[in-house]
């Protein structure tokens, strides 16, 4: 380490290991997504009598990194409140010290870093709501993805019990009369969802790495090793 | 355990069985209502002189051929064979509920479907029988006549009849235009007066069910369902464009049988019919899940039945049992005949279902104004310009952007 520097520690390892099993998870459910919305490749398989399950797997990836996806956003939300490392809904809270922090980190963002006039070596509140946006979006995409997967399960039953469908109609029925009364609706917003969770990770590897490069701490490793440096007072 | 019997219970386990058996007391409490109910009916005067055998006779039908439909309806009822002579009896009875039938707006397309068959299934024929008290499209009787004679039908069987009701509702602007009989109701009043002493509502096809067509965008009638303006009464609706004549058979047989409406869905539709999706029980399934889509009209996968989805069809949003029971007959149905289905049975089925588009590309009303865009032209833009906001703050970052001390 350089001196002048100390090391701070940012996130647990398990944050680390949830954080790259939600990227593999959203980069494969919107791979197998677009394919399920618009089957945008051919199955390359002449034989008739071949065992090609295109859209089968395709649909069984995409459940299954949901499936993975949706237990994580209890995790988290559930380390929102009572996380021993670092609880975010304290950074979320309209406090007047916390609003102070949002508007001060998002204008050293418009200065391009000429104005930094807040403490950067802990989670910053303008991180934190871009983050609960995100787990937002994917609530939103937990609840309207599990609506079009129940539609499946018309005689109420599944191979996991009657609890299951049961359940799925009661969290999310109102999901068709919220976002417009059919269930084309709700397809609808569980594919333009898709592309405002894209914009959102576009921007925030950007942030990620422009704060590494302007800030000089070293905040990109992060989500690998866990911690990034600060200078010592 | 050996391997064999392991996999005999795995694929029977009762988790992935539909429940269509609902116990032996279940089913002697129904047999006992229905045979109450039927013996009423027996007694009651027969209202026309319509005899189902004469009817089936008359078309060259076998008593054989009747006890088969009437199994085939026992079991689309999904009731246990033993009822088959209660529902063979029903049907004999369709002539003492006494139906009227009105039309809004609408095509007539729901009754042509019924009537315009030049080998008309049973299920036809038993709507020929039952006691049709009121039918503008059919009736000789016009202006005054016919209104006195709906007057006295409404008037002898207050609280006793079925209401079937075709077509959608104007309640906008310009609902003066649509008026019926030589008073000049409109269809709204029509409908208030004719459904307020029925026993229930029967809403046939898309358009009395959710306005259908009419009330397509821009809806300049203001279109809307029979449900959205009849309160207090049990509605049962029958969509689709045109409804099956099986499924209105089956909903009127179930209620000579019980005297009381079938098992609705969240839609006030029969789970009999609407419970299951198209897609489920699609003879080209098999092709969805391998991957094998026709990509345009005529081409090899059309040839070989393959999967219609990239064509458009919305069979994996779409509730009905059209893949089972079939149209005409049974001949075949649109996705047997190679069309996609565009999802008629559900609600604003023509501003959102019905293109040739698969899902991803419907259109809709993106969130910058009135211009339509597919979900993913309009996503496109959307990550064109977060990319651009990004390049242009980077470049300047670059430029003018100040580096911290290291």
């Amino acid at each position: 380490m350089k001196p002048g520097y100390k090391r701070v520690k940012r996130m647990t390892a398990f944050m680390r290991i949830n954080h790259w099993v939600v990227a593999i998870c959203m980069v494969a459910a919107v791979a197998t997504g677009l394919y399920i919305g618009h089957p945008y490749y051919q199955t390359l398989i002449a034989e008739p009598a071949v065992d090609k399950y295109v859209m089968a797997w395709n649909r069984w990836i995409h459940l299954m990194a949901a499936i993975i996806f949706d237990v994580s956003s209890v995790v988290i939300a559930y380390l929102y409140f009572f996380s021993r490392f670092e609880k975010p809904y304290k950074k979320l809270l309209p406090t007047p010290k916390n609003i102070r922090e949002f508007i001060a980190v998002f204008v050293n963002l418009i200065t391009f870093n000429r104005v930094k006039k807040f403490d950067s070596s802990h989670s910053d509140s303008f991180n934190t709501v871009y983050f609960f946006i995100f787990h937002l979006m994917l609530v939103w995409m937990l609840l309207t993805g599990l609506q079009l997967y129940v539609q499946g399960l018309e005689s109420g039953h599944s191979s996991i019990g009657d609890w299951w469908p049961a359940m799925l109609h009661l969290v999310t029925d109102w999901t068709i009369p919220f976002t417009g009364g059919t269930n084309m609706d709700v397809r609808i917003s569980h594919h333009t969802t898709m592309y405002f969770i894209i914009v959102w990770v576009m921007f925030h590897i950007y942030y990620q790495v422009w704060r590494t490069i302007f800030w000089q701490e070293g905040d990109i490793a992060i989500v690998f090793g866990g911690s990034k440096f600060v200078k010592e007072k | 355990m050996d391997r064999r019997d392991a996999l005999a219970k795995m694929f029977s386990a009762k988790g992935v069985r539909v429940d269509t058996n609902r116990g032996e007391a279940y089913y002697k409490r129904l047999r006992e209502t229905m045979e109450r109910r039927l013996s009423e009916l027996r007694n009651a005067p027969a209202a026309t002189k319509m005899d189902i055998h004469k009817v089936l006779e008359a078309e060259g039908l076998s008593r054989r051929d009747f006890m088969k439909w009437a199994s085939a309806i026992t079991a689309m009822l999904m009731l246990p064979a033993p009822f088959t002579p209660l529902v063979a009896e029903a049907a004999e009875l369709m002539n003492r509920v006494p139906v009227i039938w009105i039309e809004l707006q609408d095509c007539a397309g729901n009754s042509e479907a019924i009537l315009r068959s030049d080998a008309p299934t049973i299920d036809e024929l038993i709507l020929e029988t039952i006691d049709l008290e009121f039918n503008e499209t059919l009736m000789a009787a016009a202006g005054h006549q016919a209104e006195s004679h709906l007057d006295e039908a409404m008037e002898t069987f207050k609280g006793k009849y079925l209401c079937v009701v075709e077509g959608s509702v104007p309640v906008g602007a310009g609902k003066e235009w649509c008026t019926i009989g030589a008073k000049g109701e409109t269809f709204e009043e029509h409908l208030q007066r004719v459904a307020g002493s029925a026993a229930a509502v029967v809403a046939v096809g898309t358009c009395a069910t959710f306005g259908g067509v009419p009330a397509a965008a821009p809806n300049p009638t203001g279109a809307v369902g029979v449900q959205d303006i009849v309160k207090g009464k049990p509605i049962i609706n029958i969509p689709a464009c045109p409804a099956n004549p099986a499924n209105i058979t089956g909903t009127i047989l179930h209620f000579v049988l019980t005297g009381q409406i079938p098992e609705l869905d969240h839609l006030n539709r029969p789970k009999f019919a609407f419970g299951y999706r198209i897609h489920d029980n699609c003879e080209r399934r098999a092709h969805f899940d391998a991957g094998e889509f026709v990509e345009e009209w005529g081409d090899e996968g059309a040839q070989n039945n393959w999967c219609l989805y990239k064509m458009g069809c919305k069979g994996p949003m779409t509730f009905n049992n059209c893949s089972i029971v079939r149209y005409n007959s049974g001949t075949n149905w649109p996705i047997g005949a190679g069309h996609g289905c565009i999802g008629c049975s559900e609600p604003q089925f023509w501003d959102k279902y019905a293109q040739e588009r698969p899902m991803a590309d419907t259109e809709f009303k993106a969130p910058t104004g009135g211009v339509e865009k597919s979900v993913d032209q309009f996503g496109l833009g959307l990550l064109t310009a977060a990319g651009i906001g990004i390049a242009v703050h980077a470049a300047i970052s670059a430029t003018a952007g100040k580096k911290d001390e290291e």
